[in-house]
């Protein structure tokens, strides 16, 4: 294992990021003075004990919280300070999210969870139609379009979660403890899915995670410790 | 947008139980307050009718003097081209019927009694109020015949019938002596009984001789399609009158003291459905607050993947409002239903008896007008929006991680 990092171009870049939870009461250091970049193309898990602080960088990155202290740049555009509607609207375009509990929603069929992203982009009917079929048959659930949350399996609804996230042609991906609810055939068969698209599609994906499936398919692990990068190392796939 | 009605709809029906009993409990309201508001308008419709065609009319116009000082001194001139003014000044008005009243002795040879004269023109009258049905015995005069139609209680007070000869004796105009003997041709049960014992009838021009009072009368009544349009058909006529000494009384300014009564007296119904929306309104209120509190961390991811937030918002109107828009559809047309099926409620016994004592038909006919089920469905909407503002508010300020977590 080495630490070097060998990417072309940063996607995600944090200047001495910190967050601080009950400034005025308890005060929980969450978040301590964290910088990192993460280029285009990365397979990045960061992972930690629990209350290390992983979930709250990938907030951080993912602009659903602001730090106390430190900047966010995704692209170059600082979204640390960007206000709530502009954020919203960053997200839709350039973020894609894929949560433990999968998060759809129930009264959507998968094929109208994924066209929703795009409808909320504002895209034409044609490319949603096009572009949903494909993403669901990508995840390998282009028999069960039509099919709700409900209906699916816990692996089937989080294949349709990773479809719904890379519906809006994200420059990245976030995952927080995306098989925590999987067992292990729906948890390699979701990491394949992800793996080959970050492969054949350079989708930048990056996880929050403690499970030790993901860690091993990784090409870089950050390592956290009370809220603060205690490694960061870069993995050899064999 | 068809996304969003689309999800709207759905989110309705997640828990198909829980809306069916909101919309069924508001359903129930609409039902409630527009049949209770149907038989109150419906007993005042009549009665309202019934009082202004015998006493004022919807409109009428006097002498300026005349409300002041009730007195054939301040009748005023009335000819054909008056009428055809008044008539052509708004086409809703349907006929106009002029009266000239006064005070006077009605005798017979051995006592006397305070009558209130009536100079009609007797087929006007009969178009404008069919008085020729409360006819109990004898015929309604011609127009220049001489000759009397009395209230029955005046009659038996009095103690004459039909064929006998009535004695008017009284004022005329500018103080001249007015007295006169009349055949009475009739005895009618006026529906007012104040007035069925002591009204006398008689042709307008035999009245108007009678009383100094050619070409004169005291008041044109006004006859329109619908009581709702009184006040704009008012308007019309004073605009149309070029005489600065004719004046143009609406039906509630000539009787002030009827509408206070129906205004008291529709205070109880009032109270109640007021009652019964904000029952209805907290049931509402808890369907939103569930269907919001369930969804909290939904809002939160939605928020998270890109949706607006008043796009949510949105949505949330629009579920409210669909549960509004059945539910108030759904009540107009059963209440709709039921008053067709209902109407008129006959009454029977002493209820009846009493009905009929004061003139009425002893049925509790139902009202059809328009605006009392678009009022109802208007106060549901008005509720919607009062009960939305909560998952407006909270959305809002819906902290996206706590939402997730949540």
């Amino acid at each position: 294992m080495t630490s070097a990092k060998t990417s072309v171009m940063t996607i995600v870049r944090t200047e001495s990021l910190s967050r601080v939870y009950n400034p005025d009461t308890v005060p929980v250091h969450a978040l301590r003075d964290v910088s990192i970049e993460i280029d285009e193309g990365e397979f990045t898990a960061l992972r930690g004990p629990s209350g290390s602080g992983k979930t709250t960088l990938l907030n951080m990155i993912g602009g659903l919280d602001k730090p106390t202290e430190g900047k966010v740049f995704i692209n170059d555009h600082e979204i640390s300070n960007m206000k709530d509607g502009a954020r919203i609207d960053f997200r839709l375009h350039n973020i894609g999210f894929v949560f433990q509990h999968y998060n759809l929603i129930p009264v959507f069929t998968a094929a109208e969870n994924v066209a929703f992203i795009m409808m909320l982009q504002h895209r034409n009917k044609r490319e949603i139609q096009e572009r949903t079929d494909k993403l669901l048959r990508q995840v390998g659930l282009g028999d069960r379009q039509d099919a709700r949350p409900a209906q699916l399996s816990g692996g089937q609804q989080q294949r349709v979660a990773v479809a719904r996230a890379l519906a809006s042609e994200p420059r990245f991906i976030l995952a927080d403890e995306p098989t925590a609810n999987l067992d292990t055939e729906a948890a390699m068969n979701l990491l394949d899915i992800m793996e080959k698209m970050n492969r054949e599609q350079n989708i930048t994906f990056v996880f929050s995670t403690h499970d030790q499936r993901v860690i091993d398919r990784a090409r870089r692990v950050i390592t956290m410790v009370d809220g603060a990068i205690s490694q960061d190392e870069t993995q050899h796939q064999s | 947008m068809t996304t969003y009605l689309k999800l709207a709809w759905r989110n309705i029906w997640r828990n198909r139980r829980r809306t069916l009993i909101t919309v069924s409990a508001i359903v129930f309201a609409v039902l409630a307050a527009i049949v209770m508001q149907s038989m109150n308008r419906g007993s005042y419709e009549v009665m309202i009718d019934r009082m202004v065609s015998f006493t004022t009319g919807y409109l009428q116009i006097q002498d300026y003097r005349y409300d002041d000082e009730t007195s054939l001194d301040n009748a005023f001139f009335y000819d054909e081209a008056l009428r055809e003014q008044v008539l052509a000044a708004d086409s809703r008005i349907v006929r106009v019927v002029p009266r000239l009243e006064t005070f006077m002795l009605a005798a017979n040879d051995v006592s006397t009694r305070g009558s209130l004269v009536f100079g009609i023109d007797p087929d006007k009258e009969e178009a404008f109020n069919q008085i020729s049905s409360y006819l109990v015995e004898g015929r309604f005069p011609g127009a220049d015949e001489h000759m009397v139609v009395l209230g029955s209680g005046l009659a038996d007070r009095l103690q004459l019938g039909v064929g006998d000869t009535l004695a008017l004796i009284g004022q005329g105009r500018f103080g001249m002596s007015a007295s006169g003997l009349f055949e009475i041709t009739g005895l009618i049960e006026h529906p007012i009984r104040d007035m069925n014992n002591s009204v006398v009838f008689l042709p307008i021009r035999p009245a108007q001789e009678l009383l100094s009072a050619e070409d004169h009368i005291t008041g044109l009544l006004i006859s329109i399609g619908q009581a709702r349009q009184t006040n704009a058909v008012a308007a019309a006529v004073r605009q149309a009158l070029d005489d600065d000494e004719l004046m143009v009384f609406t039906w509630p300014e000539l009787m002030p003291e009827l509408l206070e009564l129906m205004e008291m007296d529709l205070a109880v119904p009032r109270l109640l459905t007021l009652v019964l929306y904000v029952v209805i309104g907290f049931g509402f209120f808890g369907t939103v607050l569930t269907m919001t509190m369930e969804r909290l961390r939904e809002f939160g991811v939605l928020l998270s993947v890109g949706m607006k937030r008043a796009h949510l918002c949105g949505v949330l109107l629009v579920e409210t409002l669909i549960i509004s828009v059945m539910a108030v559809t759904a009540g107009i047309l059963l209440s709709w239903g039921l008053l067709k099926l209902i109407d008129p409620i006959a009454l029977s016994g002493d209820a009846a008896q009493a009905v009929e004592d004061m003139g009425f038909d002893p049925v509790i006919p139902m009202s059809f007008a328009p605006d009392q089920f678009f009022i109802q469905g208007l106060y549901v909407f008005l509720i919607a929006l009062v009960v939305f503002l909560f998952p407006l508010v909270k959305i809002l300020r819906l902290n996206i991680l706590e939402a997730a977590r949540s």
